[in-house]
């Protein structure tokens, strides 16, 4: 039994592929686990699109899927904003699936590390500053400045702008990686616990009872949490998208 | 029209009529309860602005320590790095707080600011 609770999160080389400027590119279980699922993603979405009038129980939930995510980018950004909302749907499917998957015994939580996060975070920030440059040419960085201000103002807002825009994929990223970590590592704890007060036996053994609600207890609130934690991405996601559209904010 | 979708029979008018009331009946029970559904966005939100406070403070400590190495203004940077982040965390978070109080009182978003955009 792995008594480190830490242990969950090691990266495991299955084989080294290659080589780019000294660096290994490496298939880690990381990797295999993100293969999976995008493949249960798209195994979803393709089994579920039948396009029946009437759908099914499977079918509508494809179809509420959908929905939910159209009508989230509708909601938070506008209807202007629907381009983007393949980029958000899958953003939004592979965080759930990843944090999912995560769940399961012996499966690994890609979204546990920052390095996956940040690169998720970092990406949505890059589609925003490309879109909104592409969109609004040099203008967009009237972002920064938000017009009707005394002169002197500006040498204090335009910091503060700056770092409010920086903090942005920090705080995706950040968020999402804390929160699996801290949940994974809790239920790893209250399970080591529960296995600690058995092998003692006796009347101590009795005791077990308390961490093994725990645990449960746990598990129930990580399944929020991962599903919690992906429309949260997702949502602020929309909201930075509004820096497209929205300048004069 | 069903023609078109893969429904090749008629569906007899019973089955409609079935459907109708369960799907009534289905909507009069979900605007009995409209606010469950709040709940985990609420958490959504807490996390969100506990973050963006935080966060933005660690930024602005970053840069202003980067400013520090950079042109050896040692205290300095840091100090002023420091303020300039809270006052962005709290400006982000009253930013966000007012756009979540906009879309509960079902004000549609955007339209709160009088933006012109791009003609």
């Amino acid at each position: 039994m792995a008594s480190d609770p830490m242990e969950q999160f090691k990266i495991k080389d299955a084989a080294e592929l290659f080589e780019i400027g000294g660096q290994t590119i490496s298939w880690t279980n990381s990797s295999f686990w993100m293969v999976v699922s995008a493949i249960l993603i798209i195994g979803f979405f393709a089994l579920t699109t039948k396009r029946k009038l009437v759908p099914g129980k499977m079918q509508s939930l494809g179809e509420l899927s959908y929905e939910f995510i159209a009508n989230m980018v509708k909601d938070t950004t506008g209807v202007e904003a629907m381009k983007f909302m393949p980029f958000v749907f899958t953003l939004f499917f592979f965080i759930l699936a990843a944090n999912l998957i995560g769940m399961n015994p012996y499966a690994f939580t890609t979204t546990s590390h920052i390095a996956v996060t940040a690169a998720l975070a970092v990406f949505t920030i890059c589609v925003v500053i490309v879109a909104g440059i592409w969109k609004n040419g040099l203008k967009w960085f009237k972002i920064f400045a938000p017009s009707g201000l005394p002169a002197i103002m500006y040498v204090i807002i335009i910091p503060i702008e700056i770092i409010s825009f920086i903090s942005r994929p920090i705080t995706l990223a950040v968020r999402l990686f804390a929160n699996m970590v801290a949940g994974h590592v809790m239920l790893k704890l209250f399970a080591i616990f529960a296995a600690f007060l058995a092998a003692k036996g006796g009347i101590v053994a009795l005791g077990v009872v308390v961490p093994v609600l725990a645990t449960t207890a746990i598990v129930a609130l990580e399944f929020l949490i991962a599903g919690l934690q992906a429309f949260v991405f997702a949502i602020l996601t929309c909201v930075y998208l509004n820096d497209v559209y929205h300048v004069d904010h | 029209m069903a023609n078109q979708n893969g429904q090749n029979h008629a569906s007899k008018p019973t089955d409609l009529n079935d459907l109708g009331a369960r799907l009534n009946a289905a909507k009069a029970k979900y605007e009995a309860v409209p606010e469950v559904k709040d709940d985990g966005s609420m958490l959504g939100q807490a996390w969100r602005m506990s973050t963006e406070l935080v966060v933005s403070v660690i930024v602005g400590l970053g840069l202003g320590y980067g400013i520090d190495v950079i042109f050896g203004s040692k205290p300095w940077g840091i100090l002023i790095g420091l303020c300039f982040g809270f006052a962005a965390g709290i400006m982000t978070v009253l930013r966000t707080s007012a756009k979540m109080d906009a879309q509960n009182a079902g004000i549609p978003l955007g339209d709160d600011m009088p933006d012109d955009e791009d003609e």
